[in-house]
């Protein structure tokens, strides 16, 4: 066999094997290891393992990973949540379907101090859902809102699926996070003219709430402070290059943790909580890096990649048309797979691809523009069925709102998704604004 | 990326027990260091901003942590079923089916770690032969080295632990 064939013949056996319930880094690293045991031989291998699972973990890149897991752990304990979505209720849940949007508009402000989806549907679910039964809101609205707004925790920087992102096609963290960041506004503005739709079909969905008084509001949105503090303070400072993601991390994570201290939500039990969640997502995240680093070498030594990026930019195929091939793959491989595995598993072979081929963009944009593209598609998987975390999250709090109309309550926010994705595609200036603006400075 | 299922998922015989409390203790230790690489990069940068005395080459320090943290991660994850799986295509199968299934993926992971248990001290050997050190702090490589290989040796004992406890699972056809 050639080395494509044994690279070829290697990725259906992963994905044999991934279909078999077989831990996705573990599949991985086993296809990966016996791969590059046949094709580079035996004492590459074995001088390769000497140091691969030590320098994969002790490098300074990935150490932004763990600290803003940390960070996010803090923030879900410091009671954020319930200001946030408090201070959004106030403005808007006397419209129609306003606490569903304030429900939105607060996953939207979590999301940027926190970059995990799951722990963003969570604690805004466990806020938000008794307000928008108290109200009579109709279970898919209220429950397809939340799962919805649950992206918003990657969408809108900081990112943990970003960072992967940006180290696999070796592009800038902060300039990714910049290019991120009025995608991510959109997809909260798109989620809330989703609901407003929604209640005009049909206003029983989501009836208006109790105006609230002037000084409640006041007072509402001087709570939401500490949010704002660590906000402009992290995500301001990694922004406008104060300092490293890693550093603004790890400010991130004392801020937080202080103030879930003073907001009594830190004892000592929430600690180690914190701690134990933290540990097992490293791991796992950690553990798939690895699995991704051994598979992607032995696929480089197959020179598969090379191969289908040579076939497409020789195929003559419209850029757009492929690129459009690979935004519909993400979306069926997200009815199966989560975010993080999809990425590592696609992008070293989509990447190369993508960059050969003349979308009108210079490489470093291209970069930027793509793993936006890349980052919505993926998370879309989070809310389609039938592995849609984010629904069963949110669906699992929900005791009295069947599973299946939760998945009915995420069209419409699926839409809003699609739409969304169309724009970022053909305007990608949407994308590149905010870092030309702030390279400027 | 979910929260810990640790309530549900915590061992009950001796030999588990034993794991978990080892492994949550591992687990622990990692999150401090953790927490001391986030003390320590908000001092080097007030440091920084109120003094323009920045704590020099703390970035070793935190590559180094990292590592520390995520071998010492490694075992409790393991134990508590958090490593990602694509569950979908075998939902609607027997319970001995998928049961069976995991005894492979554990068995795999297990092979894989006993492959890295053999390496990995080879490359701290080498480096410590060629005393290798970071670079502004001089911190010796090879350090972290028998801390890894220690974390590693119970991640290997959790590894065979849930083999036996997979293969016990598809005797008892229950979970465990």
């Amino acid at each position: 066999m050639s080395g494509l064939e044994i690279g070829g013949f290697g990725f259906i056996v992963l994905l044999v094997l991934l279909a078999v319930r077989i831990p996705i880094a573990v599949a991985m690293l086993t296809v990966g290891l016996v791969g590059y045991f046949v094709i580079a031989g035996p004492a590459a291998l074995l001088s390769y393992l000497k140091g691969e699972m030590y320098w994969r973990f002790t490098t300074f890149d990935l150490s932004v990973v763990p600290l803003f897991v940390l960070m996010g752990q803090f923030a879900a304990k410091a009671g954020l949540s319930q200001a946030l979505f408090k201070a959004a209720n106030v403005c808007l849940g006397h419209y129609r379907g306003g606490i569903a949007m304030a429900a939105v508009g607060g996953c939207g402000g979590f999301g940027a101090i926190s970059g995990s989806s799951l722990a963003t549907a969570a604690t805004m679910g466990q806020v938000a859902l008794p307000e928008l039964k108290r109200y009579n809101y109709a279970g898919s609205l209220a429950t397809g809102a939340l799962a919805a707004g649950g992206t918003l925790g990657i969408l809108i920087p900081p990112s943990v699926v970003l960072i992967i992102y940006a180290i696999m096609v070796e592009a800038n963290i902060v300039t990714l996070f910049q290019a991120a960041f009025i995608p991510g506004i959109l997809a909260a503005l798109g989620y809330m003219a989703a609901i407003a739709i929604v209640v005009r079909v049909n206003p029983r969905a989501g009836p208006a709430g109790p105006r609230a008084s002037r000084t409640d509001r006041f007072k509402a949105l001087l709570d939401i402070w500490p949010v704002l503090l660590i906000f402009v303070l992290v995500m301001g400072g990694i922004y406008l290059g104060f300092f490293t993601p890693t550093e603004g991390a790890g400010v991130g994570s004392v801020g937080t943790f202080l103030i879930a201290l003073s907001r009594g939500g830190m004892k000592f039990k929430d600690f180690i909580d914190a701690l134990m969640s933290t540990a097992t997502t490293t791991a796992l995240i950690f553990l798939i890096l690895l699995g991704a680093a051994v598979f992607n070498a032995f696929l480089g030594f197959s020179q598969l990649p090379l191969a289908t990026a040579n076939f497409f930019k020789e195929s003559g195929f419209p850029p757009m048309s492929v690129l459009l091939m690979m935004v519909v793959l993400f979306i069926m491989l997200g009815f199966v797979m989560d975010s993080l595995s999809m990425i590592l598993l696609t992008v070293p072979i989509f990447w190369p691809i993508i960059a050969v081929l003349d979308f009108g963009l210079q490489p470093e944009d291209l970069k930027l523009w793509f793993g936006i593209i890349t980052l919505i598609v993926v998370e879309v998987g989070l809310i389609t069925p039938p592995v849609g975390l984010n629904v069963f999250v949110i669906n699992s709090m929900a005791k009295d709102v069947p599973m299946i109309e939760t998945f009915k309550g995420v069209v419409p926010f699926f839409i809003s998704d699609g739409i969304r994705v169309a724009f970022i595609i053909l305007f990608p200036a949407v994308t590149l604004f905010l870092p030309r603006l702030l390279a400027i400075e | 990326m979910a929260e810990p299922k640790e309530e549900h998922n915590r061992p009950t015989d001796l030999v588990g027990r034993i794991l978990f409390r080892v492994s949550r203790l591992f687990a622990i230790f990692g999150g401090f260091v953790l927490c001391a690489m986030a003390v320590l990069t908000t001092l080097s940068v007030t440091g920084r901003a109120a003094f323009n005395a920045p704590i020099t080459g703390d970035f070793e320090l935190i590559a180094i942590g990292t590592g520390v943290a995520v071998f010492a991660f490694l075992p409790y994850c393991q134990l508590v079923r958090e490593n990602v799986i694509v569950d979908i295509f075998m939902s609607k199968t027997p319970f001995k089916w998928r049961t069976f299934f995991d005894l492979i993926g554990n068995f795999l992971y297990v092979v894989i770690i006993i492959l890295m248990l053999w390496r990995l001290p080879l490359g701290g050997i080498d480096l410590y032969e060629n005393d290798q050190m970071t670079l502004i702090l001089e911190v010796p490589q090879w350090w972290t080295f028998p801390l890894a290989i220690l974390c590693l040796i119970l991640l290997l004992a959790v590894n065979i632990y849930t083999v036996i406890r997979s293969y016990r699972e598809i005797r008892l056809n229950r979970t465990l």
